[in-house]
Parts: structure tokens; sequence; C-alpha cells
């Protein structure tokens, strides 16, 4: 626990604040995530866990409050990038309900996954200048080692939509792996999977922690993975925090209890 | 998507079919075997196949909608009847320019895009291309209005391609270029982002794609595709009229490319094809010639039918079932039908 608390924050959720007309999804909420671990967000539905997510990938637009990231140029604000910009810091999500490209091939989505990491302009594209075929050929390599490596390989030349769920949520994860980037923010990465498919990606994931070296930032429902892999857990409920610590911690708590179960009757 | 598995043999399905073509073409120069009308009807599908390139890297790569197309293809057949009446300039400079021009104005097009989706899009592009055929009609010291303007066949280097056979030569090898170019494109970071985009806007734009940026090259793009396509049209009619670019010249460009099939170069030309051969068939069989507008009709039926069963269009299906297995062999053919039959019940 307490080489966790050491570790620098690389992302820092400061007084975020988001409202749709009259409602407040999320109220003055911060958080920090640090460096290196697996961090879980967790909340009753509607508690805003989305929300968070689309404002810290600059989907929405919050009402107040900053999201600082520790990238390679110093520390930034997020909300100063678009929301193309920031997979070049090193920011990159996936999304609650799958967004694959479903008329390409799986190995097309892991290239457009590489789109911010290949470097090849249009003139280099059509003429096919040099230059051209080495960076291409560098990328689907790449695309083919993280198939590999989710235990995908042999289905690159097939329809991603033909994919079952299970393997399109996977491929989803490797898409943002091809990036290259810093922190992967997972919204529900486990929705709709079965228990054995859930041990895996538990399994993946922490992988993917270690040897990409990568912070990993879910939301998800599915508590047994949360308290399985998470390392630190924020709880929050209608948009504000209840409660922070590691997951023995959450689990104690009377406010988590209270959002997920409801007030004790005396 | 389903070019991929041929990446052993990038392009040369297109170029040895290019090739026989203008060979074919090249002994008929000796012995004169087609009919003038039939060499025509070849140019027309030579230049109508530009112009479903450029419609379809708009439609099938980007998934972005334009019915104003015509009016950026008459720009560049008026362009080009214009350079070379009152200019005297070279054909490829000519050429250039009637793409280069509306490719600048297709930015207009790009913006819009930017703010409005799908039908909405439709409409007002739909708005723009009626706008641009009333400019045609009416200014006349750059259209002649509704008198037309005439121009002669192009010339290179001093020889003028006044032959049918001649002409149909140059085109064949602009299109094989355009084809090479647009394949060189698919199949590359700019194609991906663009088919991204079609996709899921949200991912793509997670994953680095500007929409700014790869909307505007779309339509962009297109633009100058179908630019090109006007100034051969001119080149070819030699005959220029606003009657050419109404919206019925946008709805073929749509119908050539759903027919042929979305997202493809074969079936951009096998809809092309397909469009230019039809009322040609219709006029020539003697029950069908007698109704009017058949070929609308026919055009229309033969849109619901691949609808509704070759919804990957003539030329894809015909890829995947015969072409894709037979390139690469055996070994991949069974999962490819598992896969497109997976895909037709989702």
């Amino acid at each position: 626990m307490a080489e966790e608390e050491n570790s620098l924050p690389i992302l820092k959720v400061d007084n975020l604040t988001k409202t749709f007309g009259g409602l407040v999804a999320v109220d003055e909420l911060s958080f920090s995530v640090p460096q290196g671990i697996i961090y879980g967000l967790i909340g009753p539905n509607g508690a805003g866990k989305t929300t968070v997510f689309n404002m810290i990938t600059r989907f929405y637009k919050p009402d107040s409050g900053k999201v600082l990231f520790q990238s390679d140029q110093g520390e930034v604000d997020l909300l100063d990038y678009r929301v193309h910009e920031i997979i070049d810091l090193g920011v990159a999500r996936t999304f609650q309900n799958i967004e694959l490209f479903n008329n390409m091939t799986v190995i097309e989505n892991l290239m457009a996954g590489g789109h911010s990491q290949l470097k090849t302009n249009f003139f280099q594209e059509i003429f096919r200048l040099p230059g051209f075929k080495a960076k291409e050929k560098e990328t689907r390599q790449q695309a083919l080692e993280i198939l590999d490596f989710l235990g995908l390989a042999g289905k690159e030349n097939q329809p991603a939509s033909s994919q079952p769920y299970g393997v399109q949520k996977l491929l989803e994860l490797g898409r943002i792996l091809m990036a290259e980037p810093e922190i992967i923010l997972l919204d529900e990465p486990a929705a709709g999977m079965n228990d054995s498919e859930t041990n895996r990606l538990a399994k993946l994931l922490q992988l993917i922690k270690d040897e990409f070296d990568i912070t990993i930032f879910l939301v998800e429902h599915d508590m047994s993975l949360v308290m399985d892999i998470c390392q630190q857990i924020t709880a929050i409920n209608f948009g504000k925090k209840i409660c922070q610590g590691s997951p023995a911690e959450i689990q104690a708590s009377e406010a988590v209890q209270e959002a997920y179960l409801g007030r004790k009757e005396n | 998507m389903l070019d991929s598995l041929t990446d052993s043999h990038p392009y040369t399905k297109y170029i040895v079919g290019t090739l026989i073509f203008m060979l074919m073409i090249l002994i008929d120069l000796q012995l004169n075997i087609f009919a003038s009308r039939t060499i025509n009807l070849f140019i027309r599908v030579v230049y109508f196949s530009i112009m479903a390139l450029g419609f379809n890297m708009l439609l099938g790569f980007a998934g972005q909608i334009s019915l104003g197309h015509a009016a950026y293809m008459g720009l560049g057949a008026y362009l080009t009847a214009y350079f070379s009446n009152f200019m005297g300039w070279n054909f490829l400079l000519i050429l250039l320019l009637s793409g280069l021009i509306p490719m600048v104005l297709g930015i207009a097009l790009g913006l819009i895009a930017l703010r409005m989706e799908r039908l909405y899009l439709a409409i007002a592009t739909l708005g723009l291309g009626v706008t641009g055929q009333m400019i045609f009609q009416e200014w006349r010291a750059f259209t002649r209005g509704f008198s037309g303007i005439r121009l002669d066949r192009p010339e290179i280097f001093g020889f003028a391609f006044n032959n049918s056979r001649h002409f149909l030569l140059l085109a064949t090898a602009i299109l094989l270029l355009v084809i090479i170019l647009t394949y060189n494109f698919s199949r590359s970071r700019t194609g991906r982002a663009l088919s991204a985009m079609r996709d899921s806007e949200y991912a793509s734009q997670s994953l680095g794609v500007s929409l700014f940026k790869y909307k505007l090259l779309a339509f962009a793009a297109s633009s100058f595709y179908v630019g090109i396509a006007g100034s051969l049209y001119a080149y070819a009619e030699r005959f220029v009229h606003p009657s050419t670019w109404g919206v019925e010249l946008s709805l073929d460009m749509l119908a050539m490319v759903v027919i042929g099939g979305l997202a493809s170069i074969g079936g951009s030309i096998v809809g092309a094809a397909f469009l230019v051969l039809v009322p040609r068939i219709t006029a020539a069989t003697p029950l069908l010639a007698e109704i009017t507008n058949m070929n609308y009709i026919l055009t229309g039926l033969a849109m619901i039918l691949v609808i509704k069963y070759l919804p990957l269009g003539i030329y894809n299906t015909i890829d995947v079932k015969l072409i894709q297995p037979y390139l690469i062999g055996r070994s991949s053919k069974e999962f490819r039908y598992q896969d497109l039959e997976k895909q037709e019940e989702g």
C-alpha cells in the first residue's frame, strides 16, 4: 500500500464538475491515479463514471476543473487539448459499447490503432515514396505481435464484425496498445463476459501493466474483477467521491455499502 | 477490407485488366472490329469510372454523402472547355487544373459535413448541387448558358487525339493511374483513417483521427476525381451543356457505387459500366425501348435487388466468391465463405 502512494500520480483529476441541464453528473470530483498500477473507478449505475472518462478523453467539456496528466513534456492539462490530440500525449481509451471498425479486417483495426504512431504523409502514401513500405511493414508487424499477445493469431484477415463478443473486446484493447500509450482508460472491459473470459482478462490486464509498462484506469461493474486486480479504487455516487483506498478499505466502507445496497433500517 | 488478402498480389488484377483492355483497343486500331459507337461507349465507361471512384472514395471509404457532386464534375468540364478554347493551354495542365479547382471548392462541402450528417448532409449538398447547375445556366460569359460550349479533342506534343480509339487509350491510361493512386491511398494510414472515421467517429477520434482534417480531405479528394472525370467528359463529348450536371448525375454516381460495390475500386468500374450499358441495352431491345425512362426504372430496380441480395455489390460479391479464392488458393477459401455468411447474418 505504502509504495503505491509514493509513486507519482500520472493522472490528476482536480475539482471536475459537469452538469447536464439541471442534473449534476459529476460534482467537484478530485482523485489521482498513481503511475504503473491498475486503478479502479466504481459506483452504482448513473454515478457518473463514464462521464468522468468522457471528460478526461475530451468527448465532454467539463464545466470546471482540471485534468492534469504527466506526459513526456511534463505536466499538461488535458483540457487544453482536442479529442484527437490526447492520444499523442499517451492517453488511450476503450468504449463501453464496443466501437470497433466493423467493416475492416482484424489487422486493419489494429493498424488504424497505430494512426498516431505511423508517420507517413499523403504524398508518400499515394506515390509509394521511399520510407513508406518500411513504416507500413513495421506497423503490420507490430499489429501481428499484439494479436499474438492477445491469443488471436491467425484471425488477422477476418472481418472484425464477424468476431465473437469476447474477441471484439480484446481487439479494442489491442487497438489502443498499437498507439503505445502511457495510460489506458478501459470503460467496463469485462461487461458481457462470462467468468472464464473475465479471469483471462484479469491475467491479461496484469500482463499489459507489467510488460507494456502501462498504467490502467478502469471503470467496472464486475466487483470480483475490480477487487482482484485493482490496487487502488475510488468509489463515486451521484458524481461525488464517497470513498478511496485499497480494495479491502473499499469493501469495509459503510458509504460504499450504502451506495450499492441502501441504508440499513434501524 | 476484401482486398487485404491479396497483399502478395498488389494491384496486379487492375493493371493486367487495364493492359488487356488497352491491347484490345490497340489491335482494334488496326482491324477496326468495333463500331465507333462501341468505342464511344467504352470512353463513357472510362470517364464515369473515374467519377465513380471519386464518389466511392467519399461514400465507400469515408462514409460521407454528397448529392452535389454533379456540379463539381460540371465545373471540371466547363473549366476544361474554357481553358482549351480561350487559353489554349496544354492538355495535362488543363486536366490538372480541372481537378484542382473543384478540389478547392470541395472543401466547402467538407465544412458542411463537419456540421451535418447523413440525410441532412445529403439535403444540404443537394442544394449546393442545384445551385451549381443554376450558375452553369446563367453565367453565360463562362458557360455560354443553354447554347452549350464546344471544344476540340486534346493534343499532346503536337499529337491530336482526334481518333476516338486514340482518345480511349489516353483516357484508359489516366484511369489506370487513378486506380493505382486510389489503391495506394486506400491501403495506407490516410485510407485507414477515412474508413475508421466511417465505422466509428468516436473510436477514430480517440485514436488520433481529426475529423476536421479527414472529412475535408475526403471531400477534396473526391471533388478532384470528379473534376478530372468532368474534364475527360468535355474532351470526349466535345460539347458541354448545363442540363448534364443535374441531380440525375449525382444520383447516377450513387447508383454506380452501390450497384458495383462500396469501398471497392473494381466495384466503381463495374458500377460505371452497368450504368452506361443499361440505357444502351434498353434502347436496343424492341419492347423495352418503347417505355419512356425505362433505364431509370431498371437502374432503380437494380439498386433494390443489389441491396437486397448482394449487399456487398456486384463486383465485391464476385471478388469474394470467385477471384479471391482463385488468387489465394484453396486453403483460405473455406474461412472466407464463413466470414461472408457470418457477416450477412449480422
